[in-house]
């Protein structure tokens, strides 16, 4: 008598491939699948499901790349609050020095250095007076002023000769 | 050199994964028969198996997001679903009904039936549904973990790496349970050959 041998075990077994459902079956298995999906959602609570859809959401929008453009316009705001703090520093020093009243410094010995007993060159020391906008058309703007006086007074009397 | 394997539904899943519904549709549409071979014929049952495949493709949805593609999503989708079978026969227990006039019909213009019922073996004295009930119960008198190995090697054809990876398993012990199964399956239809009535 012959025996089963592995190989016709083997064989046996192949045939069980055919037990198979009706051809419907897997036409209507997705349908199932996604009524079954359905009841298993409503059955959770309204929370979960704004969770997942909120979460799915996220997925589907890519966060991560999104997450970029924020950082990105960051990072333009605050170069650009930089500069302007740099661009309005400098005219408020400008501002400042204008405002200020120019100072008429006299040096210690001014009385002395005006007297006519000492006629010569009279240095009058002053801090400029002009304003700031006249100072900038002048490259001597920072020099101080130097005024020179003749050592003979001047005068429109006729000069007498003896 | 062998080249690293590319998964054939990385597309699908990356899509699944960033929340398109429909690519998963397409994974259960190409996953749906040869899942319910390898689930009914563990189970021997087709309600059981139904609610089992639905419930599988329910779990696979729900933890799509953590599959990081170690493994190829064929492996995982058959790892998920042999253990929920496994889980699922240990809460039955023994009670299985069998399906025995489930056959298709195109098994009668098959080659290889026709094959096997020509030569001269035990085969073409039986009656082609009583063999195929022995069949049922020889399984069935098997262990669980046996039989999974026994279905998928010889009904669905897999090799024993790749049931080694979804058993998560030696090779070794694929080989042992598969040789173990087959002498099982052996002395019981060698019974049944001696004696037919039974």
């Amino acid at each position: 008598m012959n025996e089963f041998d592995d190989n016709e075990i083997a064989r046996l077994l192949r045939l069980k491939r055919y037990e198979q459902p009706p051809p419907a079956y897997f036409e209507n298995f997705l349908h199932e699948f996604h009524r079954r999906q359905r009841d298993e959602m409503l059955r959770q609570p309204l929370w979960r499901i704004c969770m997942e859809r909120a979460h799915s959401l996220m997925l589907r929008l890519d966060v991560r790349s999104l997450a970029s453009y924020p950082a990105a316009v960051a990072a333009v705001l605050l170069c650009a609050a930089l500069i302007s703090v740099k661009i309005y520093q400098q005219p408020e020093t400008a501002r400042v020095a204008l405002q200020s009243p120019p100072v008429l410094s006299v040096p210690a010995n001014a009385e002395e250095e005006l007297t006519l007993a000492s006629p010569g060159i009279v240095r009058i020391r002053t801090q400029p007076l002009r304003s700031f906008n006249e100072s900038a058309q002048t490259h001597r703007a920072a020099a101080p002023t130097r005024y020179v006086l003749d050592s003979v007074p001047v005068s429109y009397e006729p000069t007498f000769r003896f | 050199m062998d080249q690293p394997r590319v998964d054939p539904d990385q597309e699908l899943v990356k899509r699944t994964q960033s929340g398109d519904a429909g690519a998963f549709d397409e994974l259960v549409i190409k996953y749906t028969p040869r899942l319910y071979g390898l689930v009914y014929n563990m189970t021997s049952n087709h309600e059981d198996t139904n609610d089992l495949l639905q419930d599988i493709f329910a779990k696979a949805y729900r933890a799509i997001r953590g599959f990081r593609g170690k493994s190829s999503f064929y492996t995982w989708i058959h790892s998920i679903a042999v253990n929920m079978t496994l889980n699922f026969l240990k809460k039955r227990g023994r009670r299985f009904q069998l399906s025995l006039d489930d056959v298709d019909a195109s098994i009668q213009n098959d080659k290889e039936f026709l094959e096997s019922t020509a030569t001269s073996s035990p085969v073409r004295e039986a009656d082609l549904s009583e063999l195929q009930r022995r069949l049922n119960e020889a399984m069935m008198k098997l262990s669980d973990e046996h039989r999974a190995v026994v279905t998928m090697f010889h009904i669905q054809g897999m090799p024993h790496a790749e049931i080694s990876k979804i058993l998560r398993v030696s090779e070794g012990t694929v080989r042992s349970r598969l040789f173990y199964a087959n002498r099982q399956l052996q002395n019981y239809l060698d019974e049944f050959r001696k004696n037919p009535v039974s």
